[in-house]
C-alpha cells in the first residue's frame, strides 16, 4: 500500500515543485523521446516498481477530442519501462459509459499501446478497499477505492488539458475522479457531485495523491468541456512532480488564474503549490506557450486580465 | 416483448450461440468463487452485480435451470449478502444498499424460497426516492439557479445508482424491468405511481434524436450523444409501448448505430435491444466472437454473461422466468 506521506504537507513546509513544459505541436512528433528525456530530468524512483498510468478516458471518442491521446499514453508507458519500471499498468474508470472497452477501442489505445491483456485495468470494476477520508473537505467520510490504484508504487495522473462546465478546469486533480469505481457509485459517479465536486476533488487527492502528472495539452478542449467543448490546439505537454503545481501551470498556459479555481486554490494549502514562486519551471516558459482558452460565462472570473499576467 | 421469430438472422444467432457455449459459459463457470459468488473478473472478490449476471446467463443456457449446482451456490451468496434493511451492497464491505438491489431481486424472484428476501428488496427499492427531484430542491433550484443547466422536468423521478442522489437512466430502467415482472402481492403501496413517474422520467431524458445516455440529454443547451448501453436498458424498460414515437425513434437510433459499437458489452446488449424491438440484426455486423478476439472482453464476467444472454433466441430472463430451450 502506498503511504499518504506526501499528500498533506502545509505549503510553507513543502519544498519547491518542478514542472516542465515541453512543446509538441502535434501527435506525429516523437513523443516517446520527448517524454523519456523529460522524465529523466526528474530522476523518479521507479526502477523495479509498479507504475499506474491514469489517463482521462471519459467517453466514446473516435476523434480523440475529449480523452488523453493514446499516443501520449503509449509513449509514457514506454518511457517508464525504459526508466526501469518493472510493470507499467494503464487504468481508468470512465464516468459516463460502462462499456470501457468501447471507449478504449474508440480511441485506438490497443493500436498504440499493444495488446491490453494484463496491462489495462478497468478501475470501475476492480476489487475495492474502504478508505477513510481524513480531510473531510466534503461530507463524504469514506470511499471505496480500487485496490490496484491503492497498491501500486507510483501513480501518474494523465489528463487532457480541458475546461470543465462545473469545476472550471479538469486537469490532473480532477482526473482522479476516474479512480472512484462506477461499480460502487454508478455511471456517472453522482455521489461525488452531491458531495460537492470541488470538495470531493480535495478528498480524493488527499487520500490518493498522484506521484506525478503528465498533461496532454497538444490538443485540449475549451468552452463546455469536459465532453461537449471545442478542441483547442495548444501544442504542449506539461509534466511535473506535484499535481497541484502542474494544474496551476496548465491554468496559466490556458490564460486562466489558478487561484480562482476553487478546488485548486484550496489544494494549494496542503496538497501542493499553486504559487508560481514555489514552482521551478523547466523547459518552455508559460508566456511562450500561453494559449487563452474560452470558458463558460459561469467561469469568466477565471480569465486573466487583458494582456495576461504571465510574461 | 416481440419474440425473435422470423425477424432474426438465425444463422448468425447460431454462431453466437455456439460461441457462448464454447467460450463464455466455461469462462463464467470457471470464475465462480468458493463463496458461490462472482467477481467482475476471475480471481476478484465476489460482488452482487457480476453474480447476478452470471446466474442469469447460466440459467438461460442450462436446461436444468436453477437446479444446477453452480447457480444454486450463487443464489446462496446473494441471500447471505442481503443487508438488514432489505437492500444489497455493491461491494462486500459496504454497509449501505445500492442499485444492485434491483438485480438481486430480479435473480432471486425465480426462487420460491427467496420470496421474503425479494419482498424486502422491492420494498427498499420503492422507498428509495432520489433527492434531486425532492420538492424543497426543486424550489431551491428555481429560486437560486440563474441558468437551467440541464433543461429537464425535475418533477419526474426514477432511481439513482446510490440512495438519496439523482435519477439516472440505467438504474431507473433496470428497476422498471424488475417491477414490471414482480408479482402484485410483493409490490408495496405506491409502486404503480413510482413506475409511472419513472417512465415519464425516461421519456423526458431521451436524447433529442432518440436514444439515451446516462441521463443528461441536454447540457447548457447542447444535445448529448446517446450511448448503446443505456439506450438498450431504456428500450427494454419501455418495450410494452412499442409503437410510441420515442420508442421507435430510439430503436431506429440503435439500429443505425450497431456498426459503431466498439465494445462487446454494447454489441451484446444491442442484440438484445434489437430483438426486444422486433428488428432484424443487420447483415455483416461484427459478431460478439470477433469482438472477443480484440480484448477478450477485458475478462469481464458481466460482459461474458451478456454475450450468453444475447445468444438466446427468447429472453425470459427479462421477466424473471427461466428459459428452458436455449
Amino acid at each position: 500500500m502506498r503511504k499518504p506521506d506526501i499528500a498533506l504537507v502545509p505549503s510553507f513546509q513543502r519544498t519547491a515543485s518542478r514542472v516542465a513544459i515541453r512543446r509538441a505541436v502535434n501527435y506525429q512528433q516523437d513523443l516517446p523521446a520527448v517524454i523519456y528525456q523529460t522524465l529523466r530530468v526528474f530522476e523518479l524512483p521507479v526502477k523495479g516498481k509498479t507504475v499506474l498510468l491514469k489517463p482521462n478516458l471519459v467517453g466514446f471518442d473516435p476523434l480523440c477530442e475529449m480523452n488523453t491521446h493514446p499516443y501520449v499514453i503509449a509513449a509514457t508507458r514506454e518511457s517508464f519501462l525504459r526508466l526501469g519500471a518493472a510493470q507499467v499498468l494503464i487504468g481508468d474508470g470512465p464516468a459516463m459509459d460502462r462499456d470501457t472497452e468501447a471507449i478504449i477501442e474508440s480511441v485506438r489505445l490497443r493500436e498504440f499501446a499493444g495488446p491490453l491483456g494484463g496491462i489495462f485495468v478497468d478501475l470501475n470494476l476492480d476489487d475495492v478497499k474502504r478508505v477513510v477520508l481524513s480531510t473531510h473537505a466534503s461530507r463524504l467520510n469514506e470511499l471505496y477505492l480500487p485496490k490496484t490504484a491503492l497498491g501500486v508504487d507510483f501513480l501518474v495522473s494523465m489528463p487532457k488539458l480541458k475546461t470543465h462546465h462545473w469545476a472550471g478546469v479538469t486537469l490532473s486533480l480532477k482526473n482522479m475522479f476516474g479512480i472512484v469505481p462506477g461499480s460502487c457509485y454508478g455511471w456517472p459517479k453522482n455521489v461525488l457531485h452531491w458531495a460537492g465536486i470541488d470538495k470531493s476533488i480535495l478528498d480524493i487527492n488527499a487520500a490518493l495523491r498522484p506521484d506525478f502528472a503528465i498533461v496532454d495539452g497538444i490538443v485540449g478542449m475549451e468552452g463546455n468541456g469536459p465532453i461537449q467543448g471545442t478542441p483547442k490546439p495548444c501544442g504542449v505537454l506539461v509534466l511535473g512532480d506535484d499535481p497541484v503545481a502542474v494544474d496551476a501551470t496548465c491554468c496559466r498556459v490556458m490564460g486562466l488564474r489558478p487561484e480562482k479555481v476553487k478546488y485548486l486554490n484550496a489544494a494549494g494549502t496542503l496538497l501542493g503549490h499553486v504559487d508560481a514562486a514555489k514552482i521551478q519551471q523547466l523547459g518552455e516558459t508559460v508566456a511562450s506557450v500561453r494559449t487563452p482558452f474560452a470558458v463558460l460565462d459561469e467561469f469568466k472570473e477565471l480569465r486573466e486580465p487583458e494582456g495576461g499576467v504571465w510574461n | 416483448m416481440t419474440p425473435a421469430g422470423d425477424s432474426l438472422d438465425s444463422q448468425h444467432l447460431l454462431s453466437e450461440s455456439a460461441f457462448a457455449a464454447k467460450l463464455c459459459l466455461p469462462l463464467i463457470r470457471s470464475a465462480q468463487n468458493a463463496d458461490g459468488g462472482w467477481g467482475f473478473q476471475a480471481g476478484l472478490q465476489s460482488r452482487v452485480e457480476p453474480t447476478c449476471w452470471a446466474i442469469l446467463a447460466l440459467r438461460a443456457h442450462e436446461s436444468t435451470a436453477s437446479s444446477g449446482e453452480i447457480p444454486a451456490r450463487g443464489l446462496e451468496f446473494l441471500q447471505k449478502a442481503q443487508l438488514a434493511n432489505g437492500s444489497w451492497p455493491a461491494a462486500a464491505e459496504e454497509s449501505s444498499g445500492s442499485w444492485v438491489t434491483v438485480l438481486a431481486c430480479w435473480v432471486l424472484a425465480a426462487d420460491a424460497q427467496a420470496r421474503e428476501a425479494v419482498a424486502a428488496g422491492v420494498k427498499w427499492i420503492c422507498n428509495d426516492w432520489p433527492h434531486d427531484s425532492a420538492t424543497w430542491r426543486r424550489w431551491r433550484a428555481r429560486l437560486f439557479s440563474h441558468r437551467n443547466i440541464t433543461e429537464q422536468n425535475d418533477s419526474y423521478r426514477g432511481w439513482g445508482w446510490t440512495p438519496h442522489t439523482s435519477s439516472w437512466v440505467e438504474p431507473t430502467s433496470l428497476a422498471l424491468i424488475l417491477l414490471a415482472s414482480t408479482p402484485g402481492d410483493l409490490l408495496p403501496k405506491g409502486a404503480a405511481r413510482r413506475r409511472e413517474l419513472a417512465r415519464c422520467m425516461l421519456y423526458d431524458r431521451m436524447c433529442p434524436g432518440g436514444g439515451w445516455n446516462c441521463g443528461n440529454p441536454m447540457v447548457y443547451g447542447v444535445a448529448g450523444e446517446p450511448l448503446i448501453v443505456p439506450t438498450v436498458w431504456a428500450l427494454l424498460a419501455l418495450r410494452d409501448e412499442p409503437k410510441r414515437p420515442e420508442f421507435v425513434m430510439s430503436l431506429d437510433w440503435l439500429e443505425r448505430n450497431i456498426g459503431n459499437a466498439r465494445g462487446a458489452a454494447s454489441l451484446a446488449l444491442a442484440r438484445i435491444g434489437m430483438e426486444a424491438g422486433g428488428r432484424k440484426w443487420p447483415q455483416g455486423a461484427t459478431t460478439i466472437a470477433e469482438m472477443y478476439s480484440r480484448n477478450e472482453f477485458l475478462q469481464n464476467i458481466a460482459v461474458a454473461s451478456w454475450a450468453c444472454l444475447a445468444s438466446c433466441p427468447r429472453h425470459e430472463w427479462l421477466t424473471g422466468g427461466v428459459a428452458e430451450f436455449c
